[in-house]
C-alpha cells in the first residue's frame, strides 16, 4: 500500500474551447494545439484548446483532511473529476489509494466515496432508504452487510423517522445527509466532498462539519472543496490553493496565514461607496489587495485592504473617504484570516 | 498533523459475478419503482392502443368503398381479410419502437439532467448495466402495453386473432434485440448530442413510410422496397401479422425469424459498441457532467 492516499503528478486537462467565447487564454494556446485533419474542401481551423488544469501536483496523506480552495473556474472541480475517474487527464498521472486513475479506474471507484452534486446526486422519486439500498448494490456491498450499513447510516444521520418517505419531501439538509450517507455506504478509505455544505442552513452546515471531523477520526482520508474559508480553516489539516489551473500554495492553515503575518488587514464599513474611491485607496502607499462587497441590499459596503503599516495609512484612508456622500460607519484592524491569504495569493475573493 | 486513528485502506465492496448481477437487478428495480411513481403511464396504457390506430382504421373503412368492396384488393395484396387487425398490429409495432426510442433513448440523458448519472458513473458497476437495467422494466411495461392492446383490439375493433399466441411471442422475442439495440445506440448518441428529437422523428418516419405499418410494402414504388428490406421493423410487422392473424403457422415466419436474428446480433452489438465509444469519449470531454 502506498504512503499517500492521493498522489497526483503534473496533472493536465485541456478541453476544446467553444468558438466565439473570446477566451484569451484559450486563444493563446491555439498555436500549440494539434492540427485537425484536412478535408477535401480546405483546411479546418486548428482546434483551440482551453487548459483547465495545468500541471497539478498533490500528495495527500492517509487520514488527513485536505482542503482544496480556489475561485470559480480555477480548476478544482476538474481536478476532483479526474481523481474520481469521471475525466481522463490530457497528461500527467495520479494514484488514488495506490491505483492509477486511468488504468485501474474501477479500483479507484471502489476506494472512493464522493459527494459531487449534493442533493441532485440521489433519486428524489425513491425514499431515503431505497436510495441507500440501491447504491449499496452498485458498490457491491454484500447484502447482509448492506442492510446493516443502511440502518446504521440512517440512524447516524438522524433520518430514522423519515427514511421511508420519498426524498422529494425532504429538506435540502436531509437530502444532503442522504447524499453523504451514499458516499459512506462502502466505508471507503477516501472521501471526495465537493462543497458539502453548499446551500445548507447554518445549523445543517454545522452538523455536516461535525460529521466531517468525526469521519477523519474514523480513519477516512478526506479531500474537501468549499467556498467557505472558515470551514476550510476549521476542518483542514492542509490546504491547497488552486488558481488558473495551478496549485499556487500548499500548507497548513496556520502556515498559510503566517505568509502574510507581517501585513495588517484594515476592514471598513461605509455607506455611499463609489468606484472612484477604490482608485483613491489603492493609490495610498502600502495599501494592496483591496476588495469590496455590499452587505445585503442596504447601501452598506465592507471594504478590506492589506496594509504594510496601518498607523501610517489610516489618516490618508480617512481623508480619502470623507466627503462625496461617503460615510464611515465602522473600522477595524484585524488579524489575517485564510480569506486574506487567498486574496493575497490570487488577487480575488473566493466568492468571485 | 498528528493522528492516532488507523487510516482505512479498503472498502466494504466485494466485487464478483453475483454482486454484478445484483447491481444490474438494483438498476432494474430502481427504474421500475420510479416508473410506477409517475401514475400517468396508466392512462397511456389504455388510451394509446385505441387512439393511434383508430384514424387509420376509419380512413381504410372510408377508402374500402360501399360494403367494403375495395377489400378484395387488400386481400389480394396481403392474403389477409382482417384489415383492422392488420393496421392495429402495424401501428402497435411502430408505437413500440417509438416508445423505446423515447424511453431507452433518453434514459441516460434524463439521468444526466436529473444529476444522478454522475453518481451512478462513480460506482464500480459495469456501466452498460445502467442501460441494460433501464431497458428491462421498459420491456416489461411494453409487454403490458402489447397485452392491453391485444385485448382492446378484440373488444373495440373486433379483431380476430386466429393465429398462434406462442408463435406471436416467439416473434416478439426475436424482435427484442433489434428494437432495443437501436435504443441503446440511440441512448449513447443522445448523451453526446444532448438533443435528439430530430433523430427520433427521422427513425419513426422511416419506419412509418417504409415498413408498411398500414399497407403492404408490395404497393411501394420499386426504389422504396429495397430500403424496407434493410429495416428490421418490416420483418417484425410482417411476422407478427402472419403469426397472430393467419393460421399459416411456423413456416410462414421462419424466414422473418432468421433475418430478425441477424438484425438482432447486428443492432445489439452496434448498441454496445456505440455505448463504449460514448463512455470513452465522455471521459475525455467530461460530457457526463454537462447538462
Amino acid at each position: 500500500m502506498t504512503e499517500f492516499a492521493i498522489e497526483a503528478k503534473q496533472l493536465v486537462k485541456k478541453f476544446p474551447a467553444r468558438p466565439g467565447t473570446g477566451d484569451k487564454k484559450a486563444e493563446s494556446e491555439s498555436s500549440r494545439a494539434p492540427k485537425r485533419r484536412r478535408f477535401p474542401f480546405g483546411k479546418k481551423e486548428p482546434k483551440t484548446m482551453f487548459t483547465a488544469v495545468n500541471g497539478v501536483d498533490l500528495q495527500i496523506e492517509r487520514g488527513e483532511i485536505f482542503g482544496l480552495l480556489g475561485p470559480n473556474g480555477a480548476g478544482k472541480s476538474t481536478t476532483i473529476r479526474m481523481l474520481c475517474t469521471l475525466l481522463e487527464p490530457t497528461s500527467g498521472t495520479a494514484q488514488v489509494n495506490g491505483f492509477d486513475i486511468v488504468k485501474q479506474a474501477n479500483d479507484v471507484r471502489r476506494s472512493l466515496g464522493t459527494v459531487l452534486a449534493g442533493e441532485r446526486s440521489i433519486y428524489w422519486k425513491l425514499t431515503g432508504r431505497e436510495n441507500l439500498e440501491y447504491f449499496a448494490a452498485l458498490y457491491h456491498i454484500p447484502q447482509a452487510i448492506a442492510k446493516k450499513r443502511v440502518d446504521e447510516l440512517i440512524e447516524r444521520m438522524e433520518l430514522k423517522e423519515r427514511a421511508n418517505e420519498l426524498v422529494e419531501k425532504y429538506s435540502t439538509g436531509m437530502r444532503q445527509r442522504i447524499a453523504i450517507s451514499k458516499a459512506l455506504l462502502a466505508r471507503p478509505p477516501i472521501l471526495l466532498l465537493d462543497e458539502p455544505t453548499l446551500g445548507l442552513d447554518p445549523q445543517a452546515a454545522r452538523r455536516v462539519r461535525e460529521l466531517i471531523a468525526e469521519l477523519k477520526q474514523e480513519g477516512h482520508t478526506i479531500l474537501l472543496t468549499t467556498h467557505y474559508m472558515e470551514e476550510a480553516d476549521l476542518l483542514s489539516d492542509r490546504i491547497g490553493i488552486i488558481d488558473t489551473g495551478k496549485v499556487i500554495a500548499l500548507d497548513t492553515p496556520e502556515g498559510l496565514k503566517r505568509r502574510i503575518d507581517q501585513k495588517e488587514i484594515i476592514r471598513l464599513e461605509l455607506t455611499g461607496w463609489h468606484d472612484d474611491l477604490a482608485d483613491k485607496l489603492k493609490s495610498i502607499a502600502g495599501i494592496e489587495n483591496l476588495t469590496t462587497h455590499q452587505q445585503g441590499e442596504a447601501d452598506l459596503w465592507e471594504v478590506n485592504m492589506h496594509a504594510q503599516n496601518s498607523r501610517t495609512a489610516l489618516p490618508r484612508i480617512v481623508e480619502s473617504i470623507s466627503g462625496n456622500g461617503t460615510r464611515l460607519v465602522n473600522m477595524n484592524i484585524v488579524k489575517p484570516s485564510l480569506e486574506d491569504v487567498f486574496i493575497h495569493l490570487t488577487g480575488k475573493a473566493l466568492r468571485d | 498533523m498528528t493522528t492516532q486513528t488507523i487510516a482505512l485502506t479498503r472498502s466494504l465492496g466485494r466485487p464478483n459475478f453475483l454482486s454484478g448481477l445484483r447491481a444490474l437487478g438494483a438498476v432494474m428495480k430502481r427504474e421500475w419503482m420510479i416508473f410506477l411513481r409517475y401514475p400517468s403511464w396508466f392512462i397511456s396504457l389504455f388510451i394509446w392502443p385505441i387512439i393511434f390506430p383508430l384514424s387509420y382504421i376509419i380512413t381504410a373503412r372510408a377508402l374500402s368503398g360501399r360494403d367494403g368492396i375495395g377489400m378484395t384488393q387488400f386481400l389480394a395484396a396481403t392474403g389477409l381479410h382482417d384489415y383492422t387487425g392488420y393496421i392495429a398490429i402495424g401501428t402497435t409495432i411502430w408505437m413500440w419502437q417509438n416508445v423505446v426510442l423515447w424511453n431507452i433513448g433518453f434514459s441516460l440523458r434524463n439521468e444526466q439532467l436529473r444529476g444522478t448519472l454522475e453518481s451512478n458513473w462513480l460506482s464500480p458497476t459495469w456501466r452498460f448495466a445502467y442501460l441494460l437495467g433501464s431497458g428491462a422494466p421498459q420491456l416489461l411495461s411494453m409487454l403490458m402495453f402489447l397485452t392491453v392492446s391485444a385485448v382492446e383490439f378484440v373488444l373495440v375493433f373486433g379483431v380476430q386473432f386466429q393465429g398462434s399466441l406462442w408463435l406471436t411471442l416467439l416473434v416478439l422475442l426475436a424482435a427484442i434485440p433489434s428494437v432495443y439495440g437501436l435504443g441503446f445506440a440511440f441512448a449513447s448518441l443522445v448523451i453526446t448530442a444532448k438533443e435528439a428529437n430530430a433523430f427520433v422523428f427521422l427513425v419513426r418516419g422511416l419506419v412509418m413510410i417504409f415498413c408498411g405499418i398500414t399497407y403492404p410494402i408490395s404497393i411501394l414504388p420499386d426504389w422504396m422496397r429495397p430500403i424496407a428490406n434493410w429495416l428490421p421493423q418490416t420483418y417484425i410487422i410482417h411476422a407478427i401479422r402472419s403469426a397472430s392473424l393467419s393460421t399459416a403457422g411456423l413456416p410462414a415466419i421462419t424466414g422473418d425469424l432468421k433475418i430478425l436474428a441477424l438484425f438482432g446480433i447486428f443492432w445489439l452489438s452496434f448498441g454496445y459498441l456505440v455505448f463504449n465509444w460514448m463512455e470513452r469519449r465522455a471521459r475525455r470531454t467530461g460530457a457526463i457532467g454537462q447538462y
